[in-house]
């Protein structure tokens, strides 16, 4: 439900997959046989408005900065699906 | 003032030893810890008409009440949020006796975090159903980035606050040092005779950079802790001096989730901490300084921090200089979690600092408070303000 208007009505919207690096961190412990180590922990305010907890990819953990521009990726993740991750933005935007 | 006002007491406590391997399952470490808490209180499993917990707790009621032996539940109820609701424990039971619901409530935790089918700092891997209050599915908006275990969840926060405020591992392991120093001479502790320097925790590995090195966690920890609650009335005859409630209160916002809480707009502030701290001082009547010590979920050292802002002991963005100054410690402006915390003493999820509450109001405590009448105690969303008076 929408928690503002209570309307029960929804419909799938394009995004820009564009934003900006909320904050972060490197998990080094424990370890999940899943996931190489550290796993880079993003929370990506996207331009629209929505928060997303989601990974950098592309990046050195010494180049993360707090605010840089991010940019979606996409990559497999357990079935057949696919997951959005975020690099640094390569356009200016 | 829309408090309890006293009208309601911790009148028993009881607990069983904090371990890492207790060879017992919960309900038997429950049973123990009313066992004592009820002796402790001068009472018997056939006073008791209440009973309450928080969510997470395996131990199933109706189990519990044939195992103690007690005789007719009149309340029982259960707090969400997961370990933030430990503290609103008291408010369900003052709100059941000042009611009229129930007459004596116990309150327990039972806790295997350390021995138990999964170690509760670990991986989660599959969504709780909402039901369990271990998390809300949106924990599953986290499972395929490895953002997996408490720790993880509580850094995406942690590092937005060091970053606003310019908070440095050092600012907050200065915390951690004297909650250390507690622990080091409590006998109960896990930290007993483990002396802890702010460069042992500098030295200490990370566990998610940059704000969580391995001494910053709290230890997974067996046990349990039951308390006894009743009325002033009831607790006038009673052998133990009473721990009146005199506020307790609960504040659970919009946006807010329980452990990957990560979608208010202002993550550098425990928004839920300040309403709570509104609640509980409106409610009181008291002043920030006019109470002796604090006991604040500590399960992660930064939002120790974050707690002593939100719950207005100092400025946005000054608890590290509040901490530098020794305030947590003996003689400091406020002495905070004098059994060691959840960090220094082990985690019963919360509810093992109302006994160390309890303690310093009977004046019984092994790291005293001079003549400590008036203490707080919270869990980032829930809490109470206790006196001795
Ligand atoms: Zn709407």
């Amino acid at each position: 439900m929408c928690p503002h208007c209570q309307s029960l009505d929804y419909k799938a919207e394009q995004l820009s997959g564009r934003g900006a690096l909320y904050s972060y961190a490197l998990l080094h412990h424990p370890r999940n046989p899943a996931f190489d180590y550290p796993v880079l922990a993003a929370l990506v305010d996207l331009d629209e408005g929505i928060r997303l907890v989601s990974n950098l990819v592309d990046v050195a953990p010494g180049d993360i900065r707090i605010g840089m521009r991010l940019e979606v990726a996409f990559e497999p993740t357990a079935g057949d699906g696919s997951v959005p991750v975020f690099r640094p933005a390569r356009s200016a935007s | 003032m829309s408090g309890f006002g006293g009208r309601a007491a911790i009148v028993g406590v009881g607990a069983t030893e904090f371990s890492r391997q207790a060879g017992r399952t919960e309900l038997r470490l429950a049973c123990e810890a009313i066992r004592d808490a009820l002796r402790d209180a001068g009472l018997t499993a056939a006073d008791v008409d209440g009973i309450v917990s928080y969510t997470v707790d395996p131990v199933e009621e109706t189990e519990l009440v044939r195992a103690v032996g007690f005789q007719e539940i009149g309340f029982s109820s259960r707090v969400p949020y997961g370990g933030g609701g430990s503290m609103g424990t008291l408010l369900h039971a003052a709100a059941a006796i000042t009611s009229g619901a129930a007459e004596v409530v116990v309150a327990y935790r039972a806790i295997r975090a350390r021995s138990g089918a999964t170690r509760f700092g670990g991986a989660k891997t599959a969504a709780s159903p909402t039901s369990g209050h271990s998390g809300t599915t949106a924990m599953q908006w986290c499972m395929p980035y490895g953002v997996l275990t408490p720790a993880s969840w509580m850094a995406l926060n942690a590092t937005r606050y060091m970053h606003t405020y310019g908070v440095t591992s050092a600012d907050i392991g200065r915390a951690v040092v004297q909650l250390r120093a507690y622990a080091e001479t409590n006998p109960a502790a896990w930290g007993y005779q483990r002396p802890m320097t702010l460069e042992d925790h500098q030295a200490s590995r990370w566990i998610a950079e940059p704000c969580i090195r391995l001494f910053d966690c709290c230890q997974e920890t067996d046990g349990s802790v039951a308390l006894v609650i009743t009325s002033r009335e009831r607790a006038a005859d009673l052998p133990n001096r009473p721990a009146f409630i005199a506020a307790a209160a609960g504040a659970g916002l919009f946006e807010q989730e329980i452990a990957s809480d990560h979608y208010s707009r202002d993550l550098a502030v425990m928004e839920g901490s300040v309403a709570l701290g509104r609640r509980l001082f409106e409610r009181s009547g008291f002043r920030r300084d006019e109470l002796d010590a604090a006991m604040i979920y500590d399960a992660f050292s930064p939002i120790l921090l974050m707690q002593l802002e939100a719950l207005g002991f100092c400025g946005f963005g000054e608890a590290k200089d509040f901490v530098a100054a020794g305030s947590l410690a003996p003689g400091g402006a406020l002495p905070t979690n004098t059994n060691g915390g959840l960090i220094g003493e082990g985690y019963i999820h919360g509810l093992n600092l109302v006994l160390e509450a309890v303690s310093q109001l009977r004046g019984t405590a092994v790291n005293q408070v001079p003549d400590a009448a008036r203490v707080l105690v919270t869990a980032s969303r829930t809490g109470a303000i206790l006196t001795r008076d």
